[in-house]
């Protein structure tokens, strides 16, 4: 089983190799499935593990609900287990992952092993349960990672501690907001909802955006000031514009003119004064605050409107200039062919 | 495979472009971002600096038919009533063509803008009028200046794209060769049309040249 490993160097990989093995051992009786034989040669073995990959990572997204795999060195400090409906299939599987990851330690990684990016949402997302208790903190965290079962230590892994969690927070919004505007659309594509007017559009866009803080909004203050840090300055500010470019296209916005950046502008001022605006209302539902953004909204289409009147008025007064010069030019013979 | 043969004044009908005509967006398609045609120009793609590479190339591109069509506007204010019209008129309906099929894959790729298109607009109009003023050699001249600048920037993108992975930009290959070509038909236009008699030619062709490529270095990132 062993001479499986022997493409990896270190000496730390070998000894994980020796619990591994025993691991797989047992994983692949509980399966009664093929057997590894240490003769094969390395790209065989290398074949038959990817199957026996795709048949582990079958069983466990069969048993379990959530769709990433649990890297297998945190399996061995695992105490609880997981709280999700485990049946004792799922929990051979789990304890055969091991076996299937390894191999990507020591090489690259597969599509099948759970990046350190998946690990930390995981750890973050678990970590927003907590918000209410610790605030948008370290200890936030720290609490979020024990509930996966990883040590408190793994706060480690977030260099920027408090800001990690606040922006993970606010990516996770904007994709849920991303999600629903785009089924809006297909609704509407299909013709199975009425297509809104922008203004409307756009408030009730922002609307269902800043309600997403309704969970969090004791604490929002805190994680504000987090987003205005200067080093999270260039990331919240580009959340924030892709969040702004997403409504603007969904309300069907196509300029490629300097619209595209006043509407965009625009739309940035409302949605941080309705934020502002948020944090300190008082009122049931947070009524006050969304009659406010009713009329930032209001103002800014009146504002768009009258833009155009002036643009056409301006025209108009354009080409009456230029029939009177004409007519100048007429009366006095000087408009004449050169 | 170069479609089209450079005749001396083409009229609009002898063309049979790529260009297709609708460009809205389809309201019973199922997809969000789609229109009528059939195909992408731009691959969709995952990798990020790929994707922010074509934003690049498509912002500045816009930006230069937005400036090469201020341009001619400017110069068609100042001799609108002359001989030389019809074949001015004639070169701004094409850029006006350029700049539509541009605001389309602006538009479907949700690229950025650049940021300097009132200065591109008053620049532009503000070129096109004052070479005009120097009568018709005058606007040919200004004429030969830009094309010849913008064929050496679709010529770099040309470049660029061949070097990457010719297959994978195929259609978007196409679309730039498509209107290297023509800008290049207004280059000998305009030097056919006396282009070189306006007095200080070599001067003013190198002053808009280097004009063009700080706009183009600018208007890539901006």
């Amino acid at each position: 089983m062993l001479c499986m490993y022997r493409n990896a160097s270190p000496l730390w990989l070998d000894m994980a190799a020796l619990i591994r093995g025993l691991r797989a051992g047992r994983a692949l009786r509980g399966l009664g499935g093929v057997a590894v034989q240490g003769t094969l040669s390395p790209q065989c073995s290398n074949v038959r593990r990817g199957f026996h990959r795709a048949a582990l990572l079958r069983l466990a997204s069969d048993s379990k609900s959530d769709t990433s795999v649990p890297p297998p060195s945190y399996r061995e400090v695992h105490t609880a287990g997981e709280s999700s409906s485990s049946s004792a299939q799922g929990e051979s599987s789990e304890d055969a992952q091991p076996n299937t990851s390894f191999q990507d330690q020591s090489g690259e990684h597969g599509e099948d092993y759970e990046t350190e990016e998946q690990l930390q949402a995981r750890i973050l997302t678990a970590a927003l349960e907590f918000v209410s208790q610790h605030g948008w903190t370290v200890e936030a965290i720290a609490a979020g990672a024990e509930t996966l079962g990883l040590s408190s230590a793994s706060t480690g892994m977030f260099n920027n501690g408090a800001g990690d969690l606040v922006l993970h927070f606010v990516a996770q919004c904007n994709a849920q907001l991303a999600e629903t505007l785009a089924e809006q659309n297909n609704q509407v594509q299909l013709g199975q909802a009425e297509s809104k007017k922008t203004g409307e559009f756009l408030k009730d866009a922002v609307e269902t955006r800043l309600r997403m803080l309704v969970p969090y909004i004791d604490t929002w203050p805190q994680a504000m000031s987090i987003l205005l840090l200067p080093h999270n300055i260039p990331d919240s500010l580009k959340h924030l514009s892709t969040m702004v470019d997403d409504i603007w296209y969904y309300a069907g916005d196509r300029s490629t003119d300097v619209n595209w950046y006043t509407r965009r502008a625009a739309l940035t001022g409302i949605y941080n004064t309705t934020e502002l605006v948020m944090v300190q209302d008082s009122s049931p539902d947070f009524e006050e605050t969304w009659a406010f953004l009713d009329n930032r909204i209001k103002d800014v289409v009146n504002m768009a409107n009258t833009a155009k009147q002036v643009q056409a008025t301006g025209e108009a007064v354009v080409q009456g200039l230029m029939g009177a010069a004409i007519t100048l030019k007429n009366l006095t013979g000087m408009n004449q062919r050169r | 495979m170069h479609r089209f043969v450079r005749p001396q004044l083409l009229l609009r009908d002898s063309k049979q472009p790529l260009l297709p005509t609708a460009g809205q967006l389809c309201t019973n398609h199922k997809s969000v971002v789609s229109s009528v045609r059939g195909y992408v120009v731009l691959p969709p793609t995952n990798d990020e600096e790929e994707k922010a590479m074509l934003h690049r190339m498509m912002r500045v591109d816009h930006a230069g038919e937005y400036g090469a069509n201020r341009i001619y506007a400017g110069q068609m204010a100042v001799l609108g009533h002359t001989q030389i019209s019809p074949l001015i008129q004639e070169m701004w309906d094409q850029e006006k063509q350029h700049l539509r099929k541009f605001n389309e894959i602006l538009a479907e790729n949700r690229v950025r803008p650049t940021l300097l298109l009132p200065l591109w607009n008053i620049a532009g109009f503000a070129l096109g009028a004052g070479s005009a003023l120097l009568g018709k050699e005058g606007a040919m001249a200004c004429t030969v200046a830009v094309e010849e600048s913008i064929s050496e920037h679709y010529n770099c993108q040309i470049r660029t794209l061949m070097e990457k992975d010719p297959e994978k930009y195929t259609e978007l290959l196409q679309l730039i060769k498509e209107f290297r070509d023509d800008e290049m038909e207004h280059h000998d236009t305009g030097l056919e049309h006396d282009a070189e008699s306006v007095p200080g030619y070599q001067l003013m062709k190198a002053i808009i040249q280097a004009g063009c490529k700080a706009a183009i270095c600018v208007s890539e990132s901006l």
